[in-house]
């Protein structure tokens, strides 16, 4: 799946990937990678941006904190951040009922 | 180590092409590293060798110059936010110890020639001035809580960065005029107000030191966000 594709949903994918609990930036892609099955083909470099664009937004915070011996700096949702990814889940499930059903049904008018 | 050095060269790559507050800076490209270290361990124990890991680490996290754009775009967005932050602190603090420091050692100020008060022109450019310093914190104050709203509605990170460095700039010139103008019209005036007391015109310094570093923290929004 092309990044270009996925740029719209990022800030979507990313809260979601959060929504299990404080993980670091690496954690995060491989999260990403993990739930779409290795289909997402986005450049790793452009997940600490929207991060960083999201702290922005108050909808996550992030801090450095030692995880597996290591210094690393760690993300989690804030209360906006879980409210905004209950409303992303809520628009994305009306989305796909529409588009499925037109997309999803086959010709139309069903042909007997 | 063969290509031991092939994530260096990136981070340096990417560390030539931004500009902006070097904490932040330093910060993004600190976990810009633990991400490329992490990849790179991926692929060795995947059996590539090291060469090769990071050479694959560093084609997953992208081509320099379009993860520069984005790094950018935070750095600009930044520098914005902070010299927001001191125009809402800073401004109303330093017309609050200006004041404070006339009070204290000019108490009210001597009569204007012959009739005791000065010109209706003057004294609205006295007003303006006091009231400079609260409205440019309310409008940082509103440019911060409308940046995080525009955020949330998925604005990119170089728009925002962009609107925060023209309302500081703008704000910071109305600022410097504001000054300006009440130094002039005092000149104008009654020059001899503008030194009826030492300490007081060391606030006055103090105040213009406070200024240029204003105009710095502006003029830097622009640059970053420009880059």
């Amino acid at each position: 799946m092309k990044s270009d594709a996925l740029r719209g949903h990022l800030d979507a994918l990313l809260l979601a990937v959060l929504d299990g609990g404080q993980l670091h930036g690496y954690a995060i892609i491989e999260a990403l990678q993990l739930r779409s099955g290795g289909v997402l083909d986005l450049p790793t470099g452009t997940v600490y941006p929207a991060l960083r664009r999201l702290e922005t937004a108050g909808l996550v915070v992030s801090e450095w904190s030692t995880v597996g011996g290591r210094q690393r700096r760690t993300y989690r949702l804030t209360k906006a951040g879980q409210r905004s990814l209950v409303a992303e889940r809520t628009a994305w499930r009306e989305f796909t009922t529409v588009i499925d059903g037109v997309l999803g049904g086959g010709p139309w008018p069903a042909q007997a | 180590m063969a290509g031991a050095g092939v994530i260096d060269a990136y981070v340096t790559a990417l560390d030539r092409r931004l500009q902006g507050p070097d904490a932040v800076k330093d910060d993004l490209l600190a976990e810009a590293r633990d991400s490329l270290d992490d990849a790179t361990e991926v692929y060795r124990d995947a059996g590539l060798t090291e060469e090769q890991a990071q050479r694959r680490a560093v084609a997953d996290f992208g081509p320099v110059g379009r993860i520069a754009r984005d790094y950018q775009g935070v750095l600009a967005l930044a520098q914005g936010v902070r010299t927001l932050r001191a125009l809402l602190l800073v401004v109303p603090f330093t017309h609050a110890m200006w004041e404070t420091s006339r009070l204290i050692w000019i108490g009210g100020w001597p009569a204007f020639g012959p009739t005791g008060t000065p010109p209706v022109w003057y004294l609205a450019i006295a007003r303006a001035n006091d009231w400079t310093g609260w409205i440019v914190a309310a409008v940082a104050l509103v440019a911060l809580f409308g940046g995080r709203l525009l955020a949330r509605r998925g604005a990119r990170t170089d728009t925002l960065a962009r609107l925060a460095g023209s309302v500081a700039v703008g704000m910071v010139g109305t600022v410097v005029f504001a000054n300006l103008s009440i130094v002039v019209a005092t000149l104008h005036v009654k020059p001899g107000n503008l030194v009826l007391s030492p300490m007081v015109t060391g606030a006055t310094v103090a105040s213009m030191v406070i200024l240029a570093r204003l105009l710095v923290l502006a003029r830097r929004c622009v640059v970053f966000a420009s880059v």
